[in-house]
């Protein structure tokens, strides 16, 4: 028997909390759920897990997951919509965050996976949002693009290094939108416009180099697409983050094979026109920082040039915690 | 006059049967198997299956004439080979596959061809190469999304021909055929993303809009749910599950030899399981009928059918499962044994939601 707790900011601003325990089946419903007071929020709660479990690909019927929030909700509130389905997914093994999960979001099409938006104002800290500005669906969790969506996104991370505590992973998200067919035509010359907001104008310059030049090396992509590159943590330097952005943007142009899990990557290249990878710099701690963080299902790519002074077991290590690494000399397959 | 006359016999015995009309041309390219006549001559290159009720069958090779005796079903097999594009990922539609496949000629040691039985329980009428080519993609993508195939950003050539093996082990035991060559391709030219996108966001617009119909023609940005009749759904996965259970539980009991004790108890239970299951398939009430004599409501009709399906997605994944313990080796067993155990108890719980008369029958044995 497996328990534990996710939360969720509630209209009064206190917090709820479900919690999920796991127990053999015994011939029982596959999901119970509780709600003192309203059962007609239980009886949601219960079609919301439902439904999210049709965007799983395993199916396993040997488990019975019984969730319980621990007052009822406001009327018609249900921003615990998301914190209900995460809760069902980490007490299953099925989502594995590094820490204590405060989700706020609600859905009308949760057997796509889409989150449709939250009641929440604001952005707190350390929560999960649902919404088209935020989570907009539940692969996103993993980076992974929608496959259903008009607006692909896809994000990869990639270890922010400075030697002090700050040290953690950063996101790089790149949505495309393809550009109007209508009146391409004149604008044939210019180049692809890409937005980066909250940066300065050197990083912005350099964003839009790196994707002009590794779009080149595609072979598509050029004149197709209206980019918009964000920054989980905007503030940063060095060059490390140019791998990962570039295999956002494969990922979301839909040229990339998937991980199952997140892609995490560092390295840099001064000549992406041809795909080539380059070493950075902080080998050590970068791969200790990645030995910790990674998780199952996780794809780890790292500059050819660091393979010989990989520290050693650390490919063992992230096998047996089900993620792979891979060091690539250049984009794109074998 | 009696010239003519005997000239008229002679006629008649020399000139060859007339044969049942059948178009081959479609054979090879097109069509991997067509529905053949009795009395046929089999074109040359390929070859005949005969498949009576009880899905058992047999092959006629080219040159022969179908010769079917009382209750069998013949088709026309072209061998191939085929060529065709899978998209392993539903969500990475311009990076795909380029397949290579061909059905083998029967092999002379397995007690069944797998091929056959596809042809027996799946095929309905003809196996048409765009239909046999979404199967596939369908099973592919299920196993990568699983895990249990690997196709990582920047595969390595390691990684690579792990890939492989194990597709090319998947192929043979869920389908029966044999892929000779399976390159990456770009699929950009043929399948443009951004008009993909642009299509559905247009949809969207549409549906926003609905005067704007002007771009009737226009994709749709969700593929059409596809029709479903419970009838027709719930016999065609039943007769799956009728047929392939009982192949599938002598493939499981030949691919695994149990190296101890507690293995082989594990095994028998698992068979043990797998023969129940199979009994009850066999023995599946009606599904229009709550009892004899008694109709069921259309809704629960719907439910039983869906729970069908469900059961034949389980055995879609028992197929996939075997394919891993024939490649697994000497490595150890303990994920695969789990991972039947999952399979076969989705298996029960959806054959017995199928007995089910109603959804709070199964509810109140829940409470």
């Amino acid at each position: 028997m497996t328990t534990i707790e996710c939360r969720s900011i509630a209209a009064d601003g206190g917090m709820l909390t479900i919690t999920a325990t796991r127990r053999p089946r015994a011939g029982r419903a596959d999901v119970k759920c509780s709600v003192p007071g309203a059962p007609g929020v239980a009886e949601r709660m219960q079609q919301v897990v439902r439904l999210a479990r049709h965007t799983e690909p395993r199916f396993d019927s040997r488990d019975q997951v019984v969730l319980s929030l621990d007052r009822a909700p406001a009327d018609g509130d249900r921003d615990w919509e998301l914190a209900a389905v995460l809760a069902d997914r980490i007490v299953r093994d099925v989502f594995a965050p590094r820490r204590e999960v405060v989700a706020n979001g609600w859905s009308d099409a949760w057997h796509l996976g889409r989150i449709d938006g939250r009641r929440l104002a604001g952005m707190p800290d350390g929560v999960l949002l649902g919404g088209a500005d935020a989570l907009a669906h539940l692969g996103a969790l993993n980076g992974q693009p929608d496959p259903a969506a008009g607006i692909s996104s896809a994000r990869a991370w990639f270890p922010m290094h400075s030697g002090g505590e700050h040290d953690g992973l950063g996101w790089v998200e790149v949505s495309v939108r393809p550009l109007a067919r209508a009146g391409s035509g004149e604008d044939k010359d210019r180049e692809d416009p890409v937005s980066v907001p909250d940066v300065d104008a050197v990083r912005q310059a350099q964003v839009a180099a790196v994707l002009a030049g590794s779009r080149h090396f595609d072979g598509r992509g050029q004149g197709q697409w209206r980019t918009t590159v964000r920054f989980g943590e905007p503030r940063f330097s060095g060059d490390s983050y140019q791998l990962a952005l570039v295999m956002a943007d494969r990922m979301a142009r839909g040229r990339e094979f998937l991980a199952r899990g997140r892609v995490i990557a560092t390295g840099s290249s001064s000549a992406w026109h041809a795909g080539r990878v380059e070493a950075v710099e902080a080998l050590a701690p970068k791969c200790a920082l990645i030995a910790r963080e990674a998780g199952p299902g996780d794809r780890i790519l790292l500059p050819k040039e660091w393979e010989a002074a990989l520290p050693h077991g650390l490919r063992e290590a992230l096998r047996a915690r089900g993620a792979s690494l891979a060091c690539v000399e250049r984009i794109g397959i074998i | 006059m009696l010239g003519s006359l005997f000239k008229n016999t002679l006629q008649n015995t020399l000139r060859p049967l007339r044969q049942p009309e059948f178009d081959a041309t479609r054979l090879g390219s097109v069509a991997i198997a067509l529905p053949a006549p009795n009395g046929l001559t089999i074109p040359p290159g390929c070859a005949a299956v005969l498949v009576d009720r009880d899905g058992r069958s047999r092959r006629q090779a080219a040159g022969s004439r179908i010769a079917a005796i009382e209750g069998e079903t013949a088709w026309c097999v072209h061998p191939g080979p085929y060529t065709c594009e899978l998209a392993p990922f539903a969500g990475a539609p311009e990076i795909g596959l380029r397949v290579h496949f061909a059905i083998d000629a029967s092999d002379p040691r397995a007690t069944h061809q797998r091929f056959d039985l596809f042809l027996a329980s799946e095929a309905g009428c003809m196996v048409e190469l765009g239909g046999f080519v979404e199967l596939a993609q369908t099973a592919l993508q299920r196993e990568l999304a699983q895990g249990n195939l690997e196709l990582p950003p920047c595969t390595t050539l390691d990684e690579w021909n792990a890939f492989r093996t194990g597709f090319n082990q998947l192929m043979y035991t869920r389908f029966g055929v044999t892929v000779d060559d399976c390159v990456p391709v770009d699929l950009g030219a043929a399948r443009d993303y951004a008009a993909t996108l642009d299509a559905r966001l247009a949809a969207r617009l549409d549906a926003v809009h609905p005067s704007a119909a002007a771009r009737e023609g226009a994709l749709d940005p969700v593929a059409p749910q596809e029709a479903f009749v419970p009838a027709c759904e719930d016999a065609r996965a039943l007769r799956r599950l009728f047929l392939e259970l009982p192949c599938l539980m002598c493939a499981v009991r030949m691919a695994v030899l149990p190296a101890d004790q507690g293995r082989f108890r594990q095994h028998q239970e698992l068979l043990r399981r797998l023969d129940l299951v199979s009994l009850s398939v066999g023995t599946m009430p009606a599904l229009e009928l709550a009892a004899p004599g008694q109709p069921l409501a259309q809704e629960e009709q719907l439910r039983r059918a869906r729970h069908s399906r469900r059961a034949a997605a389980a055995l879609d994944e028992a197929w996939a499962l075997l394919a891993r313990l024939k490649v697994a080796g000497e490595s150890p067993l303990d994920n695969l044994f789990d991972e039947a155990d999952r399979i076969v108890a989705n298996l029960e719980t959806e054959a017995g939601a199928r007995r089910a008369v109603t959804a709070r029958e199964t509810a109140l044995e829940e409470a």
